[in-house]
């Protein structure tokens, strides 16, 4: 967890990119780091193959100011997706606030996002963390691609569960819904810390947040 | 609720005097301790020389990794690791289960030197840290303070 600098009036949050392989976690942070204000972030760095998979983790510094009289440090990591980096993927989940998990909507990789969500669960479970308890959104990726599965498949095979996660269609490739992923993490993680923390939360919209905005007709659930 | 631990002013003093120290009589160039996760705890000495964000980041990985090295020897984790450059080199000792000290230096000291006096150091950081994990009161924010605005914006 987090530590407060009282002195220096500073707040760091981790939040962990998770998913399968190839499934698009650094395409995440390079687009970040390619967009936000130079003045707010860090270096992008990378422990990579020759061949640019991810071999221990990307990490990217950022700074905000959300909090009034506070310097907000966020850190975005990514897991290697490779099954046999479980190890790497335990060590960058410690002491993680939030998380993104990133799934490949194409159909022969639903089995892969499925294996890895239940790997994250497990793994955090080893942290003595639990789902349940961390901020955590669903990123449904490569929405452009022509053999995709529909999000309401998506949202039945990985957020179906009594208290349901919000849920982003994203084209990391084009940035589209990237920001909006990282900002609600970040919204969802900065009011876990806050004193009106057990008010109801709004609840997740029926279906992932889509690519174009919200048409008219879709409603909160009651 | 939930709760961030606190790290207070006096808290912040009494480790910049602790790390302060070190770095006088080692003449290294910077400290930083960090939790495992790759957290910046508190930092002391040259801040310009390296992205001390990013070489906790580092460090934390690095440290980690070596442990799977470790257990092949039998051993549990490595207590310090050293990486030696031509000119500048780093330091890391465990301080606790959750905490390392990082200290990079240059042509001015010794590894023995650096290593000789962080062992105690590493106690009195660890006596502070310990005092503040067992302090049950974090602090936590008024939702009003949280800026409703989106935190990142994309810049086309």
């Amino acid at each position: 967890m987090s530590i407060i600098n009282y002195a220096s009036r500073e707040i760091q949050f981790k939040i962990v990119y998770y998913g399968p392989a190839l499934c698009g976690k650094t395409t995440n942070l390079n687009y970040i780091h390619q967009r936000i204000n130079p003045l707010n972030r860090g270096d992008l760095v990378s422990l990579a193959t020759a061949t640019e998979r991810t071999l221990f983790f990307d990490f990217l510094p950022l700074n905000a100011v959300v909090i009034k009289g506070f310097v907000t440090k966020f850190q975005l990591y990514t897991v290697p997706g490779q099954v046999i980096y479980n190890a790497t993927r335990q060590l960058v989940l410690r002491s993680a606030d939030g998380i993104v998990f990133v799934a490949d909507s194409q159909w022969e990789k639903m089995e892969e996002n499925v294996e890895s969500w239940k790997n994250l669960c497990d793994n955090l479970v080893l942290q003595n963390m639990n789902i349940e308890d961390t901020p955590c959104v669903l990123e449904y990726n490569k929405r452009d691609l022509p053999n995709i599965a529909p999000v309401n498949y998506m949202e039945y095979v990985l957020n179906n569960r009594k208290r349901r996660l919000q849920s982003f269609e994203v084209i990391s490739s084009t940035g589209q819904n990237v920001f909006a992923t990282l900002n609600a993490v970040s919204q969802i993680l900065l009011h876990k810390f806050s004193k009106q923390s057990e008010a109801p939360q709004g609840a997740p919209l029926p279906v992932a947040i889509p690519l174009e905005p919200p048409q008219s007709t879709q409603k909160l659930p009651a | 609720m939930n709760a961030i631990p606190v790290l207070t002013i006096e808290d912040v003093a009494t480790l910049d005097g602790v790390l302060g120290d070190f770095l006088k009589k080692t003449e290294a160039e910077l400290t930083v301790v960090i939790d495992r996760g790759g957290n910046v705890i508190s930092q002391c000495g040259d801040m310009d020389m390296v992205d001390v964000t990013v070489i906790a980041a580092l460090a934390a990985g690095s440290f980690a990794a070596t442990r799977e090295l470790a257990r092949r020897i039998g051993e549990i984790e490595f207590n310090a690791l050293y990486h030696q450059g031509n000119g500048n080199h780093m330091f890391m000792n465990s301080v606790d289960d959750e905490t390392i000290m990082i200290t990079v230096f240059g042509t001015r000291t010794t590894v023995g030197l650096v290593r000789f006096y962080s062992a105690a150091t590493a106690q009195n950081v660890a006596t502070v840290l310990k005092s503040l994990r067992s302090n049950t009161h974090g602090f936590s924010f008024d939702a009003k303070d949280i800026s409703t605005a989106p935190v990142f914006v994309d810049h086309p």
